[in-house]
């Protein structure tokens, strides 16, 4: 009897931890996970780009749309694990209706169990079909790409990626430093953007947007109290925006003005600082820097149209 | 293979698996609903009985429940009423035809007035056959028929024998080992009836009707012995159980051990059961003192175990669904009383709040009942039985189930489209694109080995980078290729780790590889 009941309450046990988690399946993630800079975990995505802007825009929407039709197709049986969980619940209960009656069977039982295997298998391949969100970048690369089309050569395309693989990745050291206590500091250098665009007007554009980002790895210390050796854990320090704009500037229709008082360096655009600046050689070579970890797209597109502020159209011959 | 078409294999192989499980515990008979019960008729009080057995002892034509324990010996109708009823001092009974009238005589072994004596109660007139007998106190008696003539063999707590003729002549004497008679049974050698007796220091022997020994054998010390004709060969097994769990079964012909073997519990009960139904073999079935079950085959092969909660103290062999196969009705000391089937199932009737000392079986008046004796009462039961009908087939309705879920489960994540690549690639094939990509990757490449030289990026980000804007220009060389514009092939692949590099390199910048081309 005794056996009986320490085997009942085994599978009670089993059935409630069961039913949470396929519970917790069933229902649509409101928390997002977080990464090491506590920001929510975002789809990876990585874009080569060497074709016609509407090309890359009706692409970038056709692989979101792909990606919500997997999730809304796998949100459609969310909850079948659950009832396919009560069916087998269903099960046990009839072999329980035997014991009650006297009958001793354990086959509904086994047939019941069986079905909570099932239904684990599917929960799981169901949380397969969950995607996190799209990068705000993905929607603002989107906006720059749409911005620029007109202003493309006819015929040209776009070239270049779109890396939204994430800032922190091993191969995305750019180098390490040791402080004076033998901890390790990671450089990291993520260039997400680099676009390269032959204009309407002759000239050539090339984007490049890169996030600079440090973090400390963990180390052990010895506590000055206890004497114990514990783990500090590895420590996100933040990170930069830094945008490299070079136009080489169509000398049959422009000439480029060695300063312009809403374009110098110093000079502060929406999000951006102008920290270097040159217009040698008929090219424009700018570095922006911004001390946030996000940029908007409005942000690269404002500094771009403010540095054709240096260009002086010539008067037609 | 298709995605579509995998999950629809893997759910036809489970489905096979499933099915092929039910298929097999539907047909085996393994699975089946049965109930055993039991209705109390009567009981009378009556403690810790000793020896209990339903047979007609009176000379009429009904059987009688015969009943004994340390102080009396009583007699009770089919109704449970008392028809015979005498106290003894220390006494042990036997029963057999000791005036060769055909019915069944009780002779009590105790100790009397005048010392050891032994009675006979034949249809409920007590007799003293003899007294002042020289042996010990009470242990066993038997009536066993030798060939010459029947005698009447008692045993006491010192290992003695002593066996006396019908008309209380004592006959011969014999000592087996220094400690209590544990066992005494009649022996078949050749289909001759022989003695085999055994006492707790584990001294065993086999006497012919003068007492002498055919073989004898010693084992650790013993609780029980018992002789059965296993197989129905003329040849009794002769099998004990060990104070320390050894269980042997023995040839009665020649004391040859048949079988044996460590139950890791004292054994504290055997009885012969028959199990299976073959009337040309017996089972046996062992109890242990920890509350252990065990079947075996006249062989020794074990059928199946169990277990009680406490010492195991009466095993009986009850037909009680009336299927041709004895069920193991098994009474502990705790008062559990469990019906084990011949497969090993067990149902449990109600428990008693004595320990169980005797079950038998038999009918009284018209009726078959099971009579359990307890430490105060014997009472008198009609066991039940009932079944589900068809029972044995829910397995395969089980494995429908099972099965039909697994095939819709396999229907929904089929109709799940795969989720897309996350790395993909825009890439307009015009001659002119594809150049303009080339240029632009020659640029990338030429900034990343720029960031090198000035320490802006060092090590692995700079290979990283590095090894992908390669490979993005082995992809545009193959999309030039592909399209058929002319191209002048500037990578190659390292053979050892695949990566893209420049033409020309002698070594593979990622793995270390040394290049021949």
């Amino acid at each position: 009897m005794e056996t009986f009941l320490c085997a009942g309450v085994a599978l009670l046990v089993v059935a409630l931890i069961l039913f949470f988690y396929l519970l917790n399946t069933a229902r649509k993630k409101v928390t997002p996970s977080t990464n090491i800079a506590s920001k929510k975990d975002l789809l990876p995505v990585y874009l080569s780009l060497a074709d016609k802007p509407e090309s890359i825009i009706q692409g970038m929407e056709k692989l979101k749309a792909n990606v919500q039709k997997t999730e809304t197709a796998g949100d459609k049986w969310r909850w079948v694990p659950l009832i396919i969980f009560f069916g087998g619940v269903g099960l046990i209960l009839i072999d329980l209706v035997f014991d009650v009656l006297g009958y001793f069977s354990l086959i509904f039982t086994a047939g019941g169990i069986a079905l909570w295997i099932a239904a684990i298998v599917m929960a799981r391949s169901l949380r397969k079909s969950d995607s996190q969100d799209f990068p705000p970048r993905y929607n603002g690369t989107k906006k720059i790409l749409h911005t620029l089309r007109d202003d493309l050569r006819p015929g040209s395309t776009f070239l270049g990626h779109l890396d939204l693989t994430g800032s922190l990745l091993p191969t995305k050291v750019a180098r390490t430093a040791k402080d004076s206590q033998d901890r390790t500091t990671e450089y990291f250098r993520d260039e997400w953007l680099a676009l390269k665009a032959k204009l309407y007007d002759g000239n050539i554009l090339r984007i490049s947007a890169i996030q600079k980002s440090k973090k400390r790895k963990s180390y052990w210390k010895r506590s000055r109290i206890s004497g114990k050796m514990k783990m500090k854990p590895e420590k996100y320090k933040g990170s930069e925006q830094d945008l490299k704009v070079r136009i080489v500037v169509n000398p049959e229709l422009y000439k480029i003005e060695s300063s312009s008082p809403t374009f110098k360096q110093g000079l502060n655009v929406g999000k951006f600082t102008i920290s270097q600046l040159s217009t040698d050689g008929g090219i424009i070579n700018f570095v922006a820097n911004s001390p946030f970890e996000e940029v908007e797209h409005e942000n690269i597109l404002s500094i771009l149209q403010s540095a054709y502020a240096l260009l002086k159209r010539k008067a037609a011959t | 293979m298709s995605r579509k078409i995998i999950p629809f294999v893997v759910a036809f192989v489970l489905i096979c698996l499933v099915m092929a499980v039910s298929g097999l515990f539907a047909f085996s008979g393994v699975v089946t609903a049965e109930k055993f019960g039991s209705d109390m008729v009567w009981s009378q009080p009556y403690s810790t009985a000793e020896s209990m057995n339903v047979i007609n002892v009176m000379g009429d034509d009904q059987d009688e429940l015969f009943i004994q324990n340390t102080t009396n010996v009583s007699v009770y109708d089919g109704s449970g009423a008392t028809l015979f009823s005498q106290d003894y001092q220390y006494p042990k009974t036997t029963l057999g035809d000791i005036n060769a009238d055909g019915m069944e005589d009780i002779v009590v072994f105790y100790l009397g007035d005048l010392g050891y004596s032994v009675d006979t109660i034949v249809n409920g007139e007590k007799s003293t056959l003899t007294e002042s007998l020289n042996i010990g106190l009470p242990a066993r008696v038997a009536i066993i028929r030798f060939p010459p003539g029947d005698q009447i063999v008692l045993g006491d707590s010192s290992g003695n024998l002593l066996s006396l003729s019908l008309d209380g002549q004592p006959l011969w004497s014999y000592s087996v080992g220094s400690e209590e008679i544990r066992g005494m049974d009649d022996a078949r050698i050749g289909g001759a009836i022989h003695l085999a007796a055994a006492s707790h220091s584990g001294a065993l022997a086999v006497l012919d009707s003068e007492g002498k020994a055919i073989w004898t054998t010693s084992q650790e010390q013993l609780r029980r012995m018992r002789a059965f004709d296993l197989n129905g060969d003329g040849n009794s097994e002769v099998i004990t159980g060990g104070e320390y769990g050894a269980l042997y079964i023995y040839s009665a012909a020649d004391g040859n051990t048949i079988f044996n073997s460590s139950l890791g519990q004292a054994v504290s009960e055997v009885r012969e059961v028959e199990l299976n139904g073959d009337p040309s073999s017996r089972e046996i079935v062992v109890g242990g003192k920890d509350g252990g079950v065990w079947a075996f085959s006249n062989t020794g092969n074990q059928l199946w175990s169990g277990s009680l909660s406490d010492k195991v103290t009466e095993i009986s062999g009850i037909d009680i669904n009336g299927d041709g196969k004895e069920e193991a009705v098994i009474g502990a000391e705790s008062g559990e009383v469990a019906i084990f089937s011949g497969t090993g199932s067990r149902n449990n009737l109600k428990t008693h709040s004595t320990p169980i000392t005797r079950i038998d079986v038999g009918k009284l008046g018209n009726e078959r009942y099971v009579i359990i004796a307890d430490g105060n009462e014997v009472q008198v039961h009609k066991a039940s039985f009932s079944s589900i009908p068809g029972f044995q087939y829910t397995p395969i309705i089980v494995g429908v189930i099972v099965s039909a879920v697994i095939l819709v489960i396999a229907a929904i994540l089929t109709s799940i489209p795969k989720k897309p690549e996350l790395k993909a690639s825009f890439q307009d094939k015009s001659k002119e694109s594809l150049e303009a990509e080339r240029r632009m990757l020659k640029e990338s490449i030429a900034d990343v080995e720029r960031l090198r030289k000035s320490g802006e990026v060092t090590g692995d980000a700079y290979l990283a980078r590095l090894k992908r804007l390669r490979r993005d220009l082995a992809d545009n060389e193959a999309a030039f290729k592909a399209a058929g514009f002319p191209i002048k092939v500037e990578t190659i692949q390292c053979p050892n780790c695949g990566g893209t590099l420049e033409l020309g390199m002698d070594k593979c910048e990622y793995c270390g590889q040394v290049l021949l081309s």
